[in-house]
């Protein structure tokens, strides 16, 4: 078994009591773990510790979205998804796929395999990142999809004449309404930050369980070794069977072929096509393009450009060293001022949105003043009827 | 925000279900009507609404039923769970074992403060699965006997134990034809008990929506089903989510909120109607067309002409009677078009008779109600708060 060997410190701690410890922190922090004597029986391949084991894999390599509805599958199915799963990514020992598909055998391969998982990459962080709780303090930079949305709209009071009473109680009704929907809202808050505050709870239990298990896991490696050593030898001809890929099969590779050629033969049509358009346009274009009116455009035009450009050339300023960051951020309150690094300020996010937002204006403007035009034209094209059109604003 | 729904009595039970089904229905279709984008939005507001949706199971409704017999109450749990869409609660009902006659007094005085605490038991653990509350629904009958009495107690009791939370009852007029003079004693109870402690009194009328059907929707033997059918139909189309004014995919959160709010601020005019078109069966809507001014030109025609039905409009000149009020969409309900007292119109029907007979009139039928507390002041009191909110809704 190509297990990595970690480099052993003798100074690290040796008590009596920093395995079982070692193995609560590991089964704190994956979902659904077992109980340290589990693992203690699985060490000597009793049968009453394999189902637990066989539920706590079935749980790291089932996909993430099953995760409600699969957990009421029966265990023998949960038997055979491990199996598969453990096949196709490379597990080499025999052993597990021969197991019973009862599931009431082989805990003490099981808890090789779960090693073996443990050993690829680090498991429990990235099951914690993937439930991570959703605080809604995540904020996309430089990701332009925000739309202008106006603002709420102020009722516009009239008072002229004498106001009958049955207005007023009418409006005093109102605020009694609202005033009932706000205490609503307010116990939904209420309700809704303590699911919250539990959420996180679980979450950070979840966190210092990885971070107990980070420090003491040469204990379990060590105490691994033991368990493989109790395992009786593998038989030496298993070892050259090669690792199970899936397989392609034949018709689908002509298949493959196929689509490739058609994608590659559309692209060519779609160059041609746009291509042609292209020159098409141009010519068009190089007959117009001069003349006043066309000026005024030209000039919007230009200014627009260059207000894009000047924002370029400002992101660029900013930022010479590393990429610019793109993608969700969290907010996060600071006191220290941590430069550079991985962290942009809340005041330079600020900006950027208001440059975007600049220039998402100007290229609004622009439009609307081609789509004005355009009508104009239609209307003079069309005598005996009024076009009136919106308004400016 | 979710609604919590209490069914009562056999009228509100079987209504009930075609609530949930109609609103199941609407939330989860999926017609092609509109794009991806916009029935994910819609399914996504339409969530936790009315129903309690855990992840891998079957959606169930927040509902409490209430009834005094358990007939109605089992065939409307294992209708709903037949169907394998939705149900209700397994515990969310309350029934006795044995019926209690006809009764408002019974229900009101008898019943309702015996039960009065597992029924509020109930209702508080509906509330306690909502996240955030909107407010209650309620649906009963006006005339009945136990539903219409334990309907306003327990109205009641909700207005004291959740006086924030917003609260709208749904309530069925009678057929014209049951002329028994119980059903209008009963009537004019419910009606003042429920103004006094409901936010808003939504009315439907049996013999209306029973036209709508006949006339409309072509349908040979018109159903109880197929009443409550037309009536869910149009609650549905009241509560499903309302767009924001600021901009598509955005709904509004809070339905009952938005109504209340918009319709019934004043405390004198709780009354409501609803009148909602094309009124006609699913299968004839794939050959119409609409336009949205067409059906509002159409919805206006009928408020101004009093009419609840699409067709058969009556044109006739009158002296204009109330104005309109000066919010909303949708109409208050001129109910009663009295010219006499409430007291006269129910107890005489309208007879000319002399007062000596009126005494023995009133008393003829008062014992049953007498029996149970409900003395001949309560109806006195009543009596003027309903020709209150005559007078008011006449000097409109």
């Amino acid at each position: 078994m190509g297990r990595r060997r970690r480099l052993v410190d003798p100074a690290a701690e040796a008590g009596a009591g920093a395995l079982p410890k070692v193995i609560a922190a590991l089964s704190r922090s994956l979902p659904a773990g077992p109980s340290p004597e589990i693992f203690r029986r699985a060490k000597f391949d009793r049968p009453e510790a394999a189902p637990a084991l066989w539920q706590l894999l079935f749980r790291l390599l089932s996909p993430r979205s099953a995760d409600g509805a699969s957990a009421s599958l029966a265990l023998e199915a949960q038997v055979c998804l491990v199996k598969s799963a453990l096949r196709s990514q490379g597990y080499p020992r025999l052993v597990l796929a021969q197991l019973p598909e009862d599931g009431s055998r082989g805990s003490r391969e099981l808890l090789l395999a779960l090693s073996w998982l443990l050993a690829r990459g680090p498991l429990p962080e990235q099951l914690l990142a993937q439930a991570h709780v959703q605080l809604g303090d995540e904020i996309p930079v430089c990701e332009c999809e925000a739309l202008a949305s106006p603002g709420p709209r102020v009722p516009h009071v009239e008072a002229e004449g004498p106001v009958d009473i049955r207005c007023v109680q009418w409006l005093m009704g109102r605020l009694r309404f609202r005033w009932r929907c706000l205490i609503a809202s307010q116990q939904e808050q209420c309700t809704l930050l303590s699911k919250l505050l539990r959420r996180l709870e679980r979450e950070n239990t979840g966190l210092e369980a990885a971070l107990e298990w980070r420090r003491g896991e040469l204990v379990f490696w060590r105490w691994m070794d033991t368990v493989l050593g109790a395992c009786p030898p593998e038989a030496p001809a298993a070892a050259t069977q090669p690792t199970f890929l899936p397989r392609i099969a034949e018709r689908g590779l002509g298949r493959l072929e196929l689509a490739a050629r058609e994608l590659r033969a559309l692209q060519e049509e779609l160059c041609e096509a746009t291509g042609r358009r292209r020159a098409a346009w141009e010519a068009r274009v190089g007959g117009q393009g001069r003349g006043p009116q066309w000026s005024s455009a030209r000039q919007a035009l230009q200014k627009a450009v260059e207000q894009e450009l000047a924002a370029l050339r400002w992101a660029w300023e900013q930022d010479r060293g590393p990429a610019r960051p793109h993608g969700p951020h969290r907010l996060v309150r600071c006191e220290d001022e941590a430069p550079g690094g991985q962290h942009l300020r809340a005041a330079e996010v600020i900006q950027a949105l208001r440059s975007q937002e600049a220039c998402l204006e100007a290229a609004l403007r622009r439009l609307q003043g081609q789509c004005r035009q355009e009508l104009a034209r239609l209307a003079g094209a069309l005598p005996g009827l009024i076009w009136i059109l919106p308004p400016r604003c | 925000m979710s609604i919590v729904t209490v069914q009562l009595g056999q009228c509100g039970n079987q209504i009930g279900f075609e609530v949930f089904d109609t609103l199941f229905s609407d939330s989860h279709s999926s017609q092609g009507l509109c794009s991806k984008r916009e029935n994910e939005a819609y399914r996504a507001s339409c969530k936790e609404r009315f129903f309690n949706e855990e992840e891998n199971g079957v959606p169930i409704a927040r509902a409490v039923l209430v009834d005094m017999e358990p007939k109605v109450i089992n065939q409307t749990l294992s209708k709903a769970a037949q169907s394998g869409r939705w149900k209700y609660g397994q515990h969310a009902y309350f029934c006795q074992k044995q019926g209690s006659g006809n009764n408002w007094a019974y229900g009101y005085s008898v019943h309702g403060p015996r039960h009065e605490e597992s029924i509020m038991n109930l209702i508080q653990k509906e509330v306690e699965k909502c996240d955030s509350l909107s407010g209650f629904f309620i649906i009963m009958s006006m005339a009945g006997g136990t539903g219409s009495g334990i309907g306003a107690f327990v109205t009641q009791n909700l207005q004291d134990q959740y006086a924030h939370s917003l609260k709208m009852n749904q309530i069925i007029w009678p057929y014209g034809t049951g002329e028994v003079i119980v059903q209008n004693y009963n009537s004019i109870l419910t009606l003042s008990h429920l103004y006094r402690s409901s936010d808003a009194l939504l009315v439907h009328e049996n013999d209306a929506v029973h036209k709508i059907c006949a006339k409309l929707m072509n349908i040979k033997q018109i159903s109880f089903s197929d009443i409550n059918q037309v009536l869910a139909h149009q609650l549905g189309s009241v509560f499903q989510p309302v767009y924001c004014a600021e901009g598509s995919f955005h709904y509004r959160r809070n339905p009952l909120g938005d109504l209340m709010e918009n319709l019934v601020p004043h405390p004198e005019f709780k009354m409501l109607g609803v009148r909602n078109i094309p009124q006609m069966s699913e299968n004839s809507l794939a050959y119409s067309t609409f336009t949205w001014a067409g059906l509002l030109k159409h919805l206006r025609q009928m408020l101004i002409s009093h009419a609840k039905m699409e067709e058969g409009i009556d044109w006739q000149v009158r002296p204009p009677l109330s104005g309109l009020p000066p919010l909303g969409k949708m109409p208050l309900n001129k109910e009663l078009h009295f010219n006499t007292s409430i007291a006269n119109l129910v107890i005489l029907r309208g007879k000319d008779v002399q007062s000596a007979d009126l005494g023995k009139k009133l008393r003829a039928y008062l014992h049953q109600y007498t029996k149970f507390g409900i003395e001949e002041e309560d109806f006195l009191d009543s009596f003027t708060l309903l020709e209150q909110v005559v007078a008011s809704y006449y000097n409109l």
